[in-house]
């Protein structure tokens, strides 16, 4: 019964689906020049404005046949920085008729329900997140009727969506799992640092490095300015082959960036991460999430077959730049990454090389000396006996 | 106490023609240090390799060796203070007193160099003779002061930033990073490899192969009785 009715909600979902992208595709004819306009000047467009004349207003709410209450507010000033900004509100809300709004009825039953619908209307735009998701464990939950897993909008924000990290939007709910990690995971709070909550609990999606750039003086990652990407440029220009950044290539960027920088120089500050935002929607049961240690501390380990060096972009998202894999083992990596290691998966091939050395020297001194003592026990011998040599002279 | 020379054990039954003696050389605070940090060196570098060459070596999982390799280096930290707070608070210090003259330090080394290098395959008698506040020779006094001053110490420290390397994150942070930090311990790990190799050999070469071993363990050197 219950996949009966969810294989009911789901085709109603779709109907809703098809009519939304229709009226989206009609108002986004009229919109669309107005919105690419404002966009320009970073302000809302007339008819966004219009719609916020009433939903700004503090308070606005619904009640709902459940008993809850369900808040009609959007805060303009948050609505103006998100990256939904562009598309307006008739994008995600286009069922909605504006001769009769607000309808005298309602079909919204409860919030819940009201979410899980409106988070149908994301795949039009980002189908293959939502494809993603469709099988990972947060989907799971919701077909199960979780009433706490989180829809598009749990993780994202509705009105306020912007390029927030995947470990900010990871902690907001599971802030208590954190400590939980200490209890297996040696070094835990550095392994949250430099590793995405998704590089180990999307374990199907591959994984890269990202090398970001961090300003030690401010404690704060660089951010590249508006209209002036000034960090791929300056990567461009010392890539001179445009194969990706090799060791050296990456060391004179980094003296070109840190050329006029005062006392603490701009450093690059290594996370492991997933190579598409996308695949970060592949969320698996903590039971299949990574816990061995040697998918990342292994030498040639996945994470370390990608590298990129970014910057963070002026909207939060990262500017990315390919970097050669072999600059993480590179001798020259002590100056220009000397904040990224991760125990053998990005050990230096020369220190390698000094060690075997040690373990030949270490065997083959005592072996060759022993041989030469060896071949030299009759000599020996001879010059011990009476009138034979010097010894105890 | 025993004294530094024992007579009453008396002379030793010669070896060879030779008439021995026994000295005590190591006091048991040394020993007991010496064993635990020969054995906990061993196993720092046995977990130390399980951690940098996973994909080579299976003796153990990663996290094991994590977990025992910051254990027994903890031990090995406190081990330390047991041979540091021994010689400060002893008169055997002096076995660790440099030579002030650089000239007899060189020629005392070169002629030990000499020896190890081409006099021991002729049979020609060590040219360094122990006693109770003389226990090392020129190259051992030299080495032993490098280690035990600088390596080891640094070592431990570098081995204890990265134990926790947020806890630590602002002397990290002011020695160059975590690369840097953990450049300096690996290339003391691979100092350390090719000692920990060769100084059991150099160990045997005494009158006896096992003559030194057994003296580390009893604190008792046989030596030769000096000429009457």
């Amino acid at each position: 019964m219950g996949r009966l009715r969810n294989k009911g909600a789901a085709t109603r979902a779709k109907l809703r689906g098809g009519l939304l992208a229709g009226a989206i595709a009609t108002i986004s004819l009229f919109v669309a020049p107005s919105i690419a306009a404002d966009a320009a000047d970073n302000a809302l467009s007339e008819a966004d404005t219009a719609c916020l004349g009433c939903h700004s207003i503090e308070g606005l709410e619904k009640q709902l046949p459940t008993g809850e209450t369900l808040s009609l507010h959007v805060s303009g000033e948050a609505f103006a920085k998100s990256v939904h900004r562009v598309i307006g509100c008739s994008a995600c809300h286009g069922y909605v008729d504006l001769q009769t709004h607000p309808a005298a009825t309602s079909d919204i039953q409860s919030a819940r329900q009201y979410s899980i619908e409106r988070a149908e209307g994301c795949r039009l735009c980002h189908g293959d997140a939502f494809e993603q998701h469709e099988g990972s464990l947060h989907a799971a939950r919701v077909r199960e009727g979780h009433p706490q897993a989180p829809v598009c909008t749990g993780c994202h924000g509705s009105h306020s969506v912007s390029p927030r990290t995947a470990y900010e939007t990871c902690v907001g709910c599971h802030a208590a799992d954190l400590a939980a990690h200490s209890k297996w995971l040696p070094n835990a709070g550095l392994h949250q640092e430099v590793v995405s909550c998704a590089a180990c609990h999307a374990p199907a999606a591959p994984r890269m490095i990202d090398l970001r750039l961090y300003d030690g003086a401010k404690k704060a990652w660089v951010v590249d300015e508006e209209g002036a990407p000034l960090f791929e440029q300056l990567a461009r220009s010392a890539d001179a082959d445009g194969s990706g950044l090799d060791a050296g290539e990456l060391r004179n960027l980094l003296r070109e960036i840190n050329k006029d920088a005062a006392t603490v120089p701009r450093t690059l500050r290594g996370r492991v991460e997933l190579r598409t935002g996308v695949e970060a929607h592949r969320l698996s049961d903590k039971a299949h999430a990574l816990r061995t240690c040697d998918n990342c501390h292994r030498y040639g380990a996945e994470p370390f077959q990608n590298v990129t060096v970014s910057v963070t972009g002026p909207d939060g998202r990262p500017l990315r730049y390919p970097a050669q894999k072999e600059i993480l083992g590179s001798a020259l990596s002590v100056e220009s990454l000397p904040e990224f290691y991760a125990i053998g998966g990005t050990r230096n091939p020369i220190l390698d090389a000094l060690f075997v050395l040690a373990l030949l020297g270490g065997i083959g001194v005592p072996v060759g000396h022993m041989t030469l003592k060896w071949l030299f026990r009759k000599y020996r011998a001879g010059r011990n006996r009476p009138g034979g040599g010097d010894i105890g002279k | 106490m025993p004294a530094a020379i024992v007579p009453a054990a008396g002379i030793l039954a010669s070896k060879g023609n030779r008439a021995m003696q026994r000295i005590y050389v190591h006091p048991l605070p040394v020993r007991i240090w010496h064993w635990t940090n020969a054995l906990g060196f061993v196993a720092l570098i046995v977990t130390g390799i399980q951690l940098r060459y996973v994909e080579l070596v299976g003796l153990m999982s990663f996290r094991n060796a994590v977990n025992l390799h910051n254990w027994i280096g903890f031990v090995l930290v406190a081990n330390f203070f047991v041979w540091l707070f021994f010689y400060l608070f002893s008169d055997k210090i002096k076995v660790y007193h440099p030579e002030l003259s650089p000239m007899k330090h060189f020629r005392g080394s070169l002629r030990q160099l000499q020896y190890y290098g081409y006099g021991i395959f002729r049979g020609d008698p060590n040219p360094h003779h122990v006693s109770a506040y003389h226990k090392f020779n020129p190259l051992q006094s030299m080495m032993y002061q490098i280690i035990m001053l600088l390596l080891v110490p640094l070592q431990f420290f570098t081995g204890l930033l990265l134990w926790d390397l947020k806890r630590f994150s602002g002397a990290v942070e002011f020695f160059g990073g975590v690369r840097v930090v953990d450049t300096v311990h690996v290339l003391c790990f691979i100092f350390f490899v090719g000692f920990i190799l060769v100084h059991p050999y150099l160990a045997s070469l005494a009158h006896t192969p096992s003559a030194h071993f057994k003296a580390m363990i009893t604190g008792y050197e046989e030596v030769e009785k000096e000429a009457e």
